[in-house]
C-alpha cells in the first residue's frame, strides 16, 4: 500500500544530520484524517474519562471514540464498561445526555430495553411478528473491545488486538503515580466542566501542550496582568498565582516517554502558591526526598497518546481531545481535586484554573488563537516544512538524573523544557501508528 | 408592577455599560464597578446546568473585585495577546430588563442579552444568555456590586471574556 510510504514522507526524521520536520499537510488532508480515525482513534488505547465521574451503578457518561459514539457507564458490581451508543436493533442513540443515573437504558425510537451488562432484557410486542426464533440477546448493545482503568483514568479501545494499558502507558505510569498519589486522598473531577471547539487539526493543539517554547511569547500577557492584579489587590500564599514559569530563566526537563507521551518539569518559583505545599510535612513521611522533589517543587505537564492532557502546572486539569475534521477540534475539560480538600485550598486552585484555562481564561484563549492562525497557515503549500529540531543535538537517550529519581524511563531526555524532544516523540508515534495498518477497520 | 422611574434608571445603567464596552471605553467601564464587584459566568455541568456555588466549582469566570476586571482589560492593552489584538467589535443588545427587588441600599434587577461579535480571525459570532445585576445606588444612578452572566451554549466555539458576553 502506498499510504504507508507516503505518511514516512511528512515526518522528515534525520537526527543524525539535525533534521526533524513535519510537513503541515498533515493538517489538513481529509485522507489523512479518515487513516487517523481509522488507525489512531478506532486503533488504539483512548482516554475516555475519569472514574469519579460515574461513582455509582447506572451512572453514565457519553462521548466518542474518533467518529463512534459510546458511553461509558458503572454496572451493578461496581465495575465499568462502555458500549457502542447506538441501538442492537435499528441503531438509534440510546443515551443522549452527556452524563447523568439510569436504572436501565430504554432505547427512544421502539422502545428496546438494555441493562448495565448491556443486554437486552425487554422489547415492544416480543410475542408477535418476530420470524423464527426469538432471542433477546440478538440485540444485546456491542461493547468496546477493551477498557482498563489506571489509578481513576478510564481508557477504552476499539479493537482487541493491543497490548495492555499498562504496557502502553509504559514509562507515563510513574508521571501519573504522582499527579494522582501525592493526597492520601484520591482525586476528583470538581463540578463543572467545558467543551470548546476549535477551528484547528487535532494535532496542532495535541502540539501546543508538550510545547513550552510559546509559553513567555505567548502568555507574557498573562504573566502582566496577573501581576497587575496581584500588586492592585493583594495576594497571599494560596492565594497567589505563580507566573514566575513565564518570566524567569528556571531549571526544566522535558521527554519523550515512548509510545507518543510526553511530560516536562520546570522548578516552581513559588511552590508555597500550591495547594500541595500545605501538606508537605506529611508527604515527607510517605515519599523519598527525590519524590517530594518531584511533587511539590515542580510544576508537571504531561500528554498521553492522542488525547489526554494531564496537567499540574497553574492548576491539576485533565484534557480530552477529538477531532470533527481537519480543521476542527474539540476539547473537554476538568479540572481534578483531592476528594475532602480544604474549602480554601479548593477555591485556590479552580482560580488559579480560571485564570488560565478554558477558552474563557486569560491563556487558553491564545493559544487557541494561535493554533486556529496554524490551520490557516497549513495552506501555505509552498513552504510546507515545520521544523522541530530544538534539543536535538543535546538531548540523550534514556533517562536523566530526575528521572533516575522518581524512576521512569524514558526514551528520550532534553535538559529543557523548550526543546522540542515530547513532539518528535508524538510524531514518531502518530508515523508508527499510522504505517502499521492504515486500512484496518474495526468492531 | 415595579416603579416605572427605577426601572427606567436602571434600564439606563444596563444600556449604558452595553455602550461603553461596545465602543471600548475601557476605563468608563471599569468605573461603573465597586471595588468589591463580582463579575460571575458559572460553568456548565455535565448534567446540563450550571454550577451555583463559585467557590468551590468550577466557573467560566469569577472575578471578585475590580482588580480582576481591570487586569482582563489590562491583557487587552498590553497588544501581546493575539486572541484579543485587536478585541472584537462588538453589539451588546440587552433587552427584558425586570426589577426583581430594591430598597435604599440594593437593586437586584435581569435582563436578556445578545452580542454579536465581530473579528477577523474568526468572523461574527453570536452569544446569548441571562443577566443577573446587583446595583448600589451611587450619586444621580448606581454601581454594579454583581454581574452573573449565564451563557447560552454548552459548547463554546472559540474563546469569549468579559467584553463580549
Amino acid at each position: 500500500m502506498e499510504h504507508g510510504a507516503r505518511y514516512a514522507q511528512l515526518i522528515d526524521d534525520r537526527p543524525d544530520e539535525g533534521i526533524f520536520r513535519i510537513n503541515r499537510t498533515i493538517y489538513n488532508d481529509p485522507a489523512i484524517l479518515e487513516a487517523e480515525y481509522r488507525s489512531i482513534f478506532e486503533g488504539g488505547w483512548l482516554f475516555l474519562c475519569h472514574e469519579s465521574i460515574i461513582p455509582r451503578p447506572g451512572d453514565f457518561f457519553s462521548t466518542h471514540m474518533g467518529r463512534q459514539p459510546i458511553f461509558v457507564v458503572r454496572t451493578e458490581d461496581g465495575a465499568v464498561a462502555a458500549y457502542l451508543n447506538a441501538c442492537g436493533h435499528r441503531g438509534s442513540l440510546l443515551v443522549k445526555a452527556r452524563s447523568g443515573n439510569v436504572q436501565s437504558i430504554i432505547c427512544p425510537y421502539h422502545g428496546f430495553c438494555f441493562d448495565m451488562k448491556g443486554r437486552c432484557v425487554a422489547v415492544p410486542k416480543r410475542a408477535t411478528g418476530w420470524p423464527g426464533e426469538f432471542e433477546l440477546s440478538q440485540f444485546d448493545l456491542r461493547p468496546i473491545a477493551r477498557i482498563e482503568s489506571y489509578r481513576g483514568l478510564v481508557f477504552g479501545c476499539l479493537t482487541p488486538d493491543v497490548p495492555s494499558l499498562r504496557e502502553h502507558l509504559g514509562a507515563a505510569t510513574a508521571l501519573i503515580d504522582i499527579f494522582v498519589a501525592p493526597a492520601p486522598q484520591p482525586l476528583e473531577v470538581v463540578s463543572g466542566y467545558s467543551i470548546y471547539q476549535t477551528a484547528c487539526n487535532w494535532k496542532i493543539m495535541h502540539e501546543n501542550g508538550p510545547d513550552a517554547y510559546h509559553a513567555p511569547v505567548v502568555h507574557n500577557n498573562f504573566a502582566a496582568a496577573i501581576a497587575y492584579r496581584e500588586k492592585r489587590s493583594g495576594a497571599e500564599g494560596l492565594r497567589k498565582t505563580d507566573t514566575g514559569r513565564l518570566t524567569a530563566r528556571i531549571a526544566s526537563a522535558s521527554y519523550d516517554l515512548g509510545n507518543g507521551h510526553t511530560a516536562f518539569w520546570h522548578e516552581r518559583p513559588s511552590p508555597e502558591a500550591f495547594p500541595i505545599s500545605a501538606q508537605k510535612d506529611a508527604l515527607a513521611r510517605r515519599f523519598t526526598p527525590g519524590q517530594l522533589a518531584w511533587i511539590v517543587e515542580r510544576g508537571r505537564h504531561m500528554t498521553i497518546f492522542p488525547n489526554l492532557l494531564l496537567n499540574d502546572l497553574a492548576s491539576t486539569h485533565l484534557r480530552v481531545y477529538r477531532p470533527l475534521g481537519v480543521d476542527r477540534m474539540e476539547t473537554i475539560i476538568w479540572c481534578l481535586a483531592p476528594v475532602g480538600e480544604p474549602a480554601e485550598a479548593r477555591a485556590a486552585r479552580l482560580r488559579k484554573f480560571e485564570d488560565f484555562f478554558l477558552a474563557s481564561g486569560m491563556a487558553t484563549p491564545d493559544d487557541v488563537a494561535i493554533a486556529e492562525g496554524a490551520q490557516q497557515a497549513s495552506w501555505a503549500h509552498a513552504s510546507p516544512w515545520s521544523v522541530l529540531s530544538r534539543g536535538l543535538s543535546s538531548c540523550s537517550d534514556g533517562p536523566d538524573a530526575a528521572a533516575r529519581e522518581l524512576g521512569f524511563a524514558p526514551r528520550v531526555s532534553s535538559d529543557s523544557w523548550d526543546h522540542e524532544v515530547a513532539i518528535r516523540g508524538v510524531y514518531r508515534r502518530w508515523l508508527e501508528m499510522m504505517e502499521h495498518n492504515p486500512e484496518r477497520r474495526h468492531v | 408592577m415595579s416603579d416605572p422611574q427605577l426601572h427606567a434608571a436602571v434600564s439606563e445603567l444596563l444600556f449604558r455599560e452595553a455602550r461603553l464596552l461596545d465602543e471600548q471605553k475601557w476605563s468608563a467601564w471599569l468605573e461603573l464597578y465597586e471595588e468589591d464587584a463580582v463579575f460571575w459566568v458559572p460553568a456548565t455541568t455535565m448534567t446540563g446546568g450550571f454550577t451555583t456555588d463559585p467557590e468551590h466549582e468550577l466557573n467560566f469566570i469569577y472575578i471578585t473585585s475590580r482588580a480582576g476586571l481591570e487586569a482582563r482589560i489590562l491583557r487587552v492593552e498590553t497588544n501581546s495577546s493575539i486572541a484579543s489584538t485587536p478585541p472584537p467589535r462588538t453589539c451588546h443588545l440587552v433587552t427584558c430588563v425586570m426589577i426583581d427587588a430594591a430598597n435604599d441600599k440594593e437593586i437586584r434587577a435581569v435582563a436578556s442579552w445578545q452580542v454579536v461579535s465581530f473579528s477577523e480571525q474568526r468572523g461574527q459570532q453570536l452569544r446569548s444568555g441571562s443577566y443577573e445585576y446587583v446595583l448600589r445606588p451611587f450619586g444621580p444612578s448606581f454601581r454594579i456590586a454583581r454581574k452573573k452572566i449565564l451563557l447560552l451554549e454548552h459548547v463554546i466555539d472559540g474563546y469569549f471574556d468579559v467584553y463580549s458576553v
